[in-house]
């Protein structure tokens, strides 16, 4: 993690929702699309990535989720050392893919920033600012997607009931917060 | 406003989508031996109908992949939507 302010310094509080900024947390974009990278991969994270459109998938120390069929962002559960920018997950995945051309892997840590919202009203949060059905996404845990949130694209993973990661470029950070500030002391 | 069936991600908002133009326009295989006449008919001629066209539209807001999209532009209406590579369904 390089030496960047927090977007969030206090954690915002409205209508019973809570936003705070998660810093530093290791994210990771990995592409590929051959056999041998899923089984690479696999060995290297202790985990299988999701294959099913809009889901995600959970281990000990990392979450995998789907971003397109040959694209996925692998982030740290918890969070790394402010004080480097190296993973070691990320040097063994530069090793036995990127260099034998089985995909990419690309270091994002520093790209997103990863809020938290955590609260009953997320949904009714999003539903004014985006064009997304949250329908079923509300209902099932673990799903996650790409999408708009008042014109920023974003990423959005529903960790747990009423609890949501949303991970978007640093540069729209501020002003998606200040979006957030506003819309959810309106709820 | 319309919903688009994305081919990977499902039903999404047309906000999500951009359109790219007509869909299945060949590279001319011997672009030197071309007039400059052919050349612009394949570089800057595009059918343009009211009604059923052949599109290519991407999915740019969220799985960032593009795809073929059979609509009416008339109304809007899709009539079909499939994958880049795969075989155009007879007119």
């Amino acid at each position: 993690m390089l030496n960047y302010n927090n977007v969030l310094k206090d954690e915002l509080n409205h209508n019973g929702l809570s936003i705070r900024e998660i810093s530093p947390v290791m994210k990771l974009n990995l592409r590929g699309k051959r056999r041998e990278f899923f089984t690479t991969v696999g060995k290297n994270l202790n985990m299988l990535l999701p294959t099913e459109a809009n889901t995600s998938s959970v281990s000990d120390k990392l979450t995998s989720i789907w971003l397109s069929p040959d694209e996925w962002m692998i982030v740290s559960n918890e969070t790394v050392q402010k004080d480097s920018n190296r993973y070691e997950l990320e040097e063994s995945l530069y090793n036995n893919i990127s260099k034998t051309n089985l995909g990419a892997v690309t270091d994002v840590t520093d790209q997103f920033v990863l809020l938290e919202l955590k609260g009953e009203n997320i949904f009714e949060l999003f539903a004014s600012g985006s064009p997304f059905n949250f329908n079923e996404f509300r209902e099932k845990k673990g799903s996650a997607t790409q999408t708009l949130l008042n014109n920023i694209d974003v990423i959005i993973h529903h960790k747990d009931k009423n609890l949501i990661s949303l991970f978007v470029r640093r540069s729209f950070s501020q002003h998606l917060c200040s979006w957030i500030n506003d819309s959810a002391s309106r709820l | 406003m319309f919903l688009i069936n994305c081919p990977y991600c499902g039903e999404r908002d047309q906000h999500e989508f951009k359109a790219g133009g007509e869909a299945h326009i060949e590279r001319p295989k011997q672009p030197t031996e071309l007039s400059d006449d052919e050349w612009a008919e394949y570089l800057f001629m595009r059918k343009n109908i009211k009604g059923v066209q052949f599109e290519r539209w991407n999915h740019a807001h969220g799985c960032r992949k593009w795809f073929n999209m059979v609509r009416d532009t008339s109304n809007d209406e899709i009539k079909l939507i499939y994958k880049m590579g795969e075989k155009p369904p007879s007119e």
